[in-house]
């Protein structure tokens, strides 16, 4: 039982390596690999749209600062494409 | 000019487009990207509306973005019904429902998804591959790979622009 435990114990410390250099390639450097488990992981999974789901709607301010439309007003007669980003 | 905006310009007579400003991907106060410092693209995750406001100015000033746009309120609403952050494309059809769903950015943005959506139904739009591009891809095919986040740090708004 003591052998399997060590060696367990050893393969996932491997394989946690492994994945953390995995993640250092990816992000560039171990601190964007921090930074991309801290804010980016927890995100990967988020929703639960699929296709033919009902389009959400969610109320958003019209770049001139003052204005408000929902999503769904966008909604008519032609699809609809949303582009979701940021600047950064 | 980029992706999406070459998207909108080619089936704007067809379907509709709406850019939602999320919230940031890369401020200076959280992940902030080398990419973003050397572009000058520095902000703080904004902590009201107005300052979410003055980003999405800026971007669209900048880059003279055209594509409609709408900023998501401090509540992350849009962000939080659509899983948005940091960048994700969809397609709502007539009737109000999911057509296409894009993956999370940026490794799985992909607006090329969008444009066979529409070309499926609409009819491909073909450009022409600038004679630049077109050497560089074919000499060196390895460069279309997937780059690291540092690299393709901007979200979809500014990733549009490239």
């Amino acid at each position: 039982m003591k052998r399997f435990l060590k060696w367990f114990g050893g393969v996932l410390a491997v394989l946690l390596l492994a994945a953390f250099g995995v993640l250092c390639y990816m992000a560039g450097s171990p601190k964007d690999a921090y930074r991309m488990a801290r804010y980016a992981l927890p995100h990967m999974h988020r929703g639960s749209l699929k296709i033919g789901s009902d389009a959400p709607d969610a109320r958003l301010l019209a770049l001139d600062g003052t204005s408000h439309f929902h999503i769904r007003e966008r909604l008519g007669t032609r699809p609809l494409v949303l582009v979701f980003g940021s600047f950064t | 000019m980029g992706d999406i905006v070459q998207i909108y310009n080619d089936y704007k007579d067809h379907a509709d487009f709406l850019t939602v400003y999320v919230r940031e991907a890369h401020p200076t106060d959280e992940w902030q990207m080398k990419s973003n410092v050397k572009d000058d693209v520095c902000y703080a995750q904004p902590k009201t509306l107005e300052q979410r406001v003055a980003i999405a100015k800026d971007f669209t000033a900048r880059y003279k973005f055209p594509l409609p746009f709408g900023i998501d309120e401090m509540s992350n609403a849009a962000d939080s019904a659509y899983a948005a952050w940091p960048e994700r494309l969809y397609i709502i059809d007539v009737t109000g429902h999911v057509s296409y769903r894009g993956g999370m950015g940026p490794f799985n943005y992909k607006p090329a998804e969008v444009r066979d959506w529409l070309a499926a139904k609409y009819g491909a739009v073909k450009h022409e591959a600038p004679p630049a591009a077109t050497a560089s891809t074919t000499a060196t095919p390895a460069t279309a790979s997937t780059p690291a986040p540092d690299k393709a740090s901007a979200t979809a708004p500014a990733s549009a622009t490239k």
